[in-house]
This record gives structure tokens, sequence and C-alpha cells, in this order.
């Protein structure tokens, strides 16, 4: 049966349009300059790429959350953040505190250090706030993000990185540590290091005010879509600070007070 | 269950009171109102709001002997209770500040359930601030009154650290920096006894409930400003209060 285009937008042939995009690194002009598109087609897009994807043999092993800085919801003029899916095949796992991350995987990356999710109890029930989260959390570990834009220059719109599956582009993560659910994670700090100079300075409170904020407003979003954070779902929950564009041969580490530092090579 | 005259009358006037953001006087025993009917006009009053926790109350033997009661009382926690900085004071009638401890359930708790159950139960502690908020002129009230009233739950805070097990030592609060309210965590008694009580008295506890235990330091009154909540480890919860 042939798909029924949402509200006059072939949903189908945009998340082909998207997939071809990420299979091929070339990027898409943005899809709002010929689209009106709402939020909620986006999503819509988003979700028939990973459709696409699955097809193709990946699997979703967690979703990040994007937007979670103020100054970048300001830029976009939206006040809520925005979540994709984080699919496997773009999880770089790490041995001995580094990584190596093919540079060709990508069209226009850039490098962003937060904090990991490991939910250990469901989160189905509307109305999580910060604390539900923590209680459901089975641990925490530092994170090194690639995001990714198929949209030309990053010129996005919300609608543009929603569709886009967030702007994912792929992950690593360092060890997963309980004691790092007892911390207050506003106040951890965050150093990312750029071929060895320290670069971007972060800290707990960019990500919505405290990181487990940012997965409550997951929680709550997915449940209105009818889906929920269950055991064994990663949740990147937002940088800490500015992205750094990434050239092939650049070295990223990122330190977290208190856990080891995790280094990652663009070959 | 079949309320007493006397027990409607009292369902009437705390619904009342609620509706027109005033206080009432308080008829101490001249009331004929059993605890277990008090119970139920909370429930009756709270009906169709959803329930994201329990709050405890009078938890001294000191104050249940004054109120003629030998356990603690409880009170409901609807979901649109659980508030974050900054608290806006108009929303209550004659709001006052407790520190507390409190915790949030991953699991849930069945009537009856054994200590090690509780203790199981628990995903993670917080500070907390109880907002208090009684119909009652001055807070003066019979025990039926009081549980009548949904045991004075107005708003509930946490703080933004999850604690790996409940604290040992002394709660403080401070209100613009002066100190108004301490007292000794361990006069709370054993919390995991209180969690079996609560599970028992309610008939279940469920997984992503929040339990507030009741403070062991006196009620203040509530004004505009900075309300801070320390805790032994210097764990801090603070809070803004504001008159619009």
């Amino acid at each position: 049966m042939p798909e029924q285009p949402v509200g006059g937008v072939d949903i189908d042939a945009v998340a082909q349009r998207l997939d071809n995009a990420w299979e091929q690194r070339q990027p898409l002009a943005p899809l709002s300059e010929s689209l009106a598109l709402t939020a909620e087609q986006a999503y819509a897009i988003q979700s028939r790429w990973t459709d696409l994807r699955l097809a193709r043999g990946d699997r979703v092993i967690g979703r990040k959350i994007g937007l979670t800085s103020r100054a970048i919801q300001q830029q976009l003029g939206v006040n809520e953040p925005d979540y994709g899916s984080l699919w496997a095949s773009r999880y770089f796992p790490l041995a001995g505190g580094r990584v190596d991350v093919p540079a060709d995987l990508f069209v226009q990356a850039r490098v962003e250090g937060e904090l990991a999710f490991l939910i250990g109890r469901p989160l189905r029930e509307p109305g999580a706030t910060l604390h539900d989260v923590l209680a459901a959390t089975e641990a925490i570990a530092a994170a090194i993000e690639i995001v990714d834009s198929r949209i030309a220059d990053w010129r996005i719109k919300l609608v543009d990185t929603v569709a886009d599956n967030a702007s994912y582009g792929g992950f690593t993560l360092g060890p997963w540590s309980r004691v790092l659910r007892h911390v207050d994670l506003r106040t951890v700090g965050m150093l990312l290091h750029y071929n060895g100079e320290p670069a971007v300075q972060g800290i707990g409170a960019a990500a919505l005010g405290h990181p487990a904020r940012a997965v409550a407003w997951l929680a709550n979003k997915l449940i209105a879509f009818g889906i929920s954070l269950e055991p064994g779902d990663i949740v990147l929950s937002g940088s800490l600070g500015p992205a750094i564009p990434m050239r092939p041969g650049d070295l990223f580490t990122l330190e977290i007070h208190g856990q080891p530092p995790l280094s990652m090579r663009f070959v | 269950m079949e309320l007493s005259a006397d027990a409607l009358a009292l369902l009437e006037e705390i619904r009342q009171a609620r509706a027109g953001r005033r206080t009432v006087a308080s008829r101490g025993s001249a009331r004929q109102v059993t605890l277990a009917e008090a119970y139920a006009i909370q429930a009756a009053l709270g009906e169709g709001q959803p329930i994201k926790g329990y709050k405890l109350g009078l938890l001294s033997p000191a104050k249940q002997q004054q109120m003629g009661i030998s356990e603690p009382v409880y009170g409901r926690i609807f979901s649109s209770m659980m508030l974050e900085s900054p608290v806006r004071l108009s929303r209550f009638i004659q709001p006052r500040v407790e520190p507390e401890l409190a915790a949030i359930l991953c699991a849930p708790l069945a009537p009856g359930a054994a200590p090690g159950a509780a203790a199981a139960a628990v995903g993670g502690w917080f500070l907390g601030v109880d907002v208090l908020d009684s119909v009652w002129d001055g807070y003066r009230f019979s025990a039926a009154e009081v549980v009548a009233d949904n045991s004075s739950g107005g708003g509930f805070l946490l703080g933004a650290r999850m604690l790996d097990h409940p604290p040992d030592g002394m709660l403080r609060l401070y209100l613009n920096g002066a100190l108004r309210a301490e007292g000794d965590l361990r006069t709370l008694g054993n919390l995991y006894e209180r969690l079996g009580w609560l599970a028992t008295m309610t008939g279940g506890l469920r997984a992503g409930q929040v339990i507030f235990f009741g403070s062991p330091a006196a009620a203040t009154p509530a004004e505009s400003g900075v309300l801070e909540v320390i805790g032994p480890g210097e764990d801090r919860l603070i809070v803004r209060l504001e008159n619009d």
C-alpha cells in the first residue's frame, strides 16, 4: 500500500532523501526552505528514517537530547529541546580509554562533551521529574557525542534538525558509574580538549539546569508519542558546552570531574 | 464509608475554605469525627487528582499525645503539588515551611511489607521542603481536622542531588540567611518502618511515588526571599519564595 502524505508532506520521500544524504555524505538544502513542516511532521520523518535504518540492519540503543542549552534554543527560536535515536552502527566502543573513528563517515561533524544515562527502571508515567529520572537511573557515564548535519552548512531550523534525527552523528561512552548518580550533576565540571589544548569548559547545569531534567523532558515527550524509556536504554542528555568542528586527524579528549578521561581520534 | 453528619459538615467546611482561600477556626473535640472518617474525607476531597506520593506528619510522640493519637498521620501528595523554585506564595492560604527528607520508590511496596522489602523499594533519597498549608486558623486543629485537611499538604520540593542512603545528623532551615529551625533526623524514627506503616495504611505504594517523611524541626511561617535547607554532609536545597 502506498504511503499517505501526512498533512500534504510526503514523509516517506523526505526520510528517503535524508537516508541517501547519510549514506552518501552529501548534504541537502534545508528542508524548511522548501517544505512548511510542523514539528510533528518532522518527528514523523525522523521516525520513518529510523525505520529505514532498521531495515538496513541497524538498531536503536537509546536516545539523544538536543537543543538543551538556552543559547541554542534562543538561536533557533524554540523553548524546548528535541530528541533523536541512537543508532548502534554509530556507537564507537572505547578500549583503554580511547577510540579511533573514521572521519569519512560524516558530512560536517562537530564534537561535544556530555553525560549519558543508563536507564534501569521504566519511565512510563507522564509527569516524570528529574528526581524520578535519578531514581530510575542505573548508572551515569561521561560521553563524547559526534553531532552531524545532513543539512548544508548547518543552516538548520527546528524542523530540519528534528527530521534529521536531532543531528545525530555518533558517540562513545566512558565507564558506567553508579557513584555519579549520587553527585550533584548540576555542578559537575567538564573540560573538552582539542588536539591537546583545553578548548571547551562546561558544567552540568548547562543542560536545562540539570542533566536529569533533560532526561525527564525526554521521558515525558516520548510518552506523548506512545513510547517510553525502558531498562537498558542509553540517553545522551545534552551538550554541556559548545561543539567543536572536527577535521580528519583531530584528537578530542573529554574530562569530566571524577571520571577517567576519554579520547576520540578521527582517522 | 458512610460519613456521619458531623463528618459531612467537616468535609464541606474544608472544601469551601479551600475554594475561598480563607482559614477557618478549629472546633476541636466538639466535632464527632473519627480518624477513619477523617481519612475518608481526605480521600473524597482529593478525588480525581493524580497521586504522586504521600507525606507523613505528627511524628513525635509529644505531638501525638497532644493530639490524642498514638501514630503518625499521612496526607496525599498530588502531582500538582510538586514544585520547583521559584515558588509563588500566593497559591497558598497560610504557608509554613519545613525541612524534610524524602524518598522516591523504584519498586512497589505491598501492605505489611517487611523492612527489607521497604529498603529495597527505595530508589533514592533527597533533601526536601514541605510547604504546609492548613485551612485551620493558626494551625490549631484536632487530629481529625488536620487529617481531613490532607495533613496540611501544600507544596513539595526536592533537592538536586540523590543521596545513596538516608543521612544521619541535623537538618537546618534558613530563611533569608537566618537560622529559623533545626532538628535531628533521628527523631523521624526508623524510615523503613515508616514506609511499611504507610504502605499498610494506604493499601500499598507504587514505584515512582515520592514519600516525605515529616520534619524533625518546627514549621516556620513562609516569607518571600531565599529558603535554604541544609542537611548533613553540607547538602543544600535552595528555593526562592516569591510574593508575585
